[in-house]
């Protein structure tokens, strides 16, 4: 079973108050994302790549379906706390006023995170310098260029070490030197226990296990990435899954059929216990 | 009490009139087209003023506690159409939240002044709720109309950034705090600024009417202090209960804003 799991996913989007925008909708979308691994979603612009993040983010109205993270269904918690393991960056970076230690500290401000420890200055320039970010913690934030910003922006949601992550184009304002370092860390922050989606438009880096294609509200799913075969899949060295369990289409029934009644309600807020042959991803980013 | 106001002639009243000739004149020069509004407004303001005044003899005349809280309902149930009605951003259901907020911030405080620092006799005296009642009401319904503008307009402002707080696990109180802040500063500012104007730029208009009216100009200023210090605690009081209780309408039930594009 995938650590994240959507199940019959509908969603409908701009359809009901602006005639002019041709509605764009979902039907009955299934996939999986394994632990220890990282995925691309591709389609052409307007396919509806973002809104399916969003859906998974529990940031837009849904028709039908579930989302499941390790087998948990999503309302069995609260919607703050399904947002903080199902981390979604959004494509537009966009910083609060403050400094650059001001805007990745902005997850331990919120009450989500108030009972977990702050990172500190040492473990937050050890993410600077990862995603080959060359400038001080005091820095203004406002005085950062795009790309800088960017970088801020997926660093922050980095240091929160979501389960899941939901990157939209978080690479479109990079140079390739800093795509291919960010990539690197994403890797690195998947680790063994974590899972990602990422949209993109760059050519594939190789480090994607698999690649969903959305287009015309179909997801289809194809191992590897998209026109080049992944030299290294850097998540192969950890103990993995038989098989993805992976997307297909419109078809609710070719997802996987354990049923959701099984899983623990009530263990809802606190992460899952994890396989104890896989080591903590927490000491990668230092 | 007043044995020194100098009554106005009816005559004299309706000669006064003639001073709207000035708009008039103004508007037909410069092909305003604003005739016919000056005329209601001058109608307006004569027929509902002279009305407050007859109904505040009556009420002095006849007052029972139950009628003078009817009179401030209502000054209450008008002041939220008018604060409703300025309100340029669309947000359904204003009403409810703007009379709320209103009625608690401004009567109680004009109750506080009223009864713990002036203490009429008998307690729901009218010459004295009514008008500070009044005051209060006048300058809440303003300071609220703008203060929701200036919320919804900084929420919409800071919506991508409010996106990447709720995607990061944000609450959506959380996530409209900053917008909420600046409304509220916004909002005290034009009543600081009165404060700090008042006895050098202008005599306000309720120490004007009092001494217009004979009373000590000394006995007018300490009314005046108590009723702008008054203003100050409601408006502050009416702009935080309305940010606190409309911002949530941008947001979804499930906590996530609801920008231009999806509402």
């Amino acid at each position: 079973m995938g650590l994240f799991e959507a199940r019959g996913l509908s969603v409908a989007y701009g359809a009901a108050d602006d005639p002019g925008a041709a509605p764009m909708r979902l039907d009955a979308v299934s996939f999986s994302l394994e632990r220890g691994r990282i995925y691309d979603l591709t389609g052409p612009s307007g396919a509806g790549k973002s809104m399916l993040i969003r859906a998974c983010a529990q940031m837009m109205a849904v028709e039908g379906g579930c989302l499941l993270l390790d087998g948990v269904a999503s309302g069995a918690m609260a919607v703050q706390e399904w947002r903080r393991r199902v981390c979604l960056v959004p494509q537009h970076a966009s910083l609060v006023a403050g400094t650059v230690r001001d805007n990745l500290l902005l997850p331990w401000t919120l009450k989500v995170n108030r009972s977990r420890p702050l990172p500190t200055d040492g473990e937050l320039r050890a993410l600077l310098d990862a995603a080959l970010l060359d400038v001080s913690l005091d820095r203004d934030g406002a005085k950062l260029s795009g790309g800088q910003a960017a970088r801020v922006a997926l660093l922050r949601v980095f240091a929160t070490k979501p389960e899941v992550l939901l990157l939209d184009e978080v690479d479109a304002a990079l140079d390739d030197a800093s795509a291919q370092a960010v990539g690197a860390l994403t890797a690195e922050v998947v680790g063994q226990e974590a899972t990602c989606l990422r949209i993109r438009h760059r050519s594939p880096d190789g480090r994607a296990f698999g690649t969903f294609h959305l287009e015309g509200g179909c997801l289809s799913y194809a191992e590897g990435g998209r026109g080049r075969m992944p030299e290294a899949v850097p998540a192969s060295e950890g103990p993995v899954a038989a098989s993805p369990n992976s997307g297909l289409g419109r078809s609710p029934a070719a997802s996987p059929g354990s049923g959701l009644d099984g899983s623990p309600a009530a263990s809802s807020t606190r992460a899952p216990e994890r396989p104890s042959a896989s080591a903590p991803t927490e000491g990668g980013e230092s | 009490m007043e044995g020194g106001v100098i009554d106005i002639g009816t005559v004299e009243l309706f000669a006064a009139s003639g001073l709207m000739l000035v708009a008039g004149i103004v508007s037909w020069r410069l092909s305003l087209g604003q005739e016919r509004d000056i005329a209601i407004a001058t109608v307006r303001a004569f027929v509902q003023l002279l009305a407050m005044g007859f109904l505040l003899v009556y009420l002095f005349r006849y007052q029972s506690w139950w009628l003078v809280l009817a009179v401030l309902l209502a000054m209450a149930l008008c002041a939220t159409q008018i604060a409703v009605s300025r309100v340029k951003q669309k947000v359904g259901g204003l009403h409810l939240p703007i009379f709320a907020s209103l009625l608690s911030s401004s009567m109680v405080i004009a109750f506080v002044v009223v009864e713990g620092v002036i203490q009429p006799d008998p307690w729901y005296s009218a010459r004295q709720l009514v008008p500070i009642a009044g005051m209060a009401l006048g300058n809440t319904m303003s300071a609220t109309a703008v203060a929701i503008d200036r919320l919804f307009a900084d929420l919409d402002s800071r919506a991508d950034e409010m996106f990447a707080l709720i995607a990061l696990g944000a609450t959506p109180r959380e996530a409209a705090f900053p917008s909420i802040k600046a409304a509220v500063g916004a909002g005290i500012l034009p009543t600081l600024a009165t404060m700090g104007a008042a006895g050098i730029v202008q005599i306000p208009g309720m120490m004007s009417g009092q001494i217009l009216a004979g009373a000590d100009p000394v006995v007018a200023a300490k009314y005046q202090i108590v009723v702008l210090l008054m203003m100050s605690a409601a408006t502050t009081l009416a702009i935080v209960l309305i940010c606190f209780l409309t911002f949530r309408r941008r947001f979804s039930k499930e906590g996530y804003y609801l920008d231009a594009g999806i509402r």
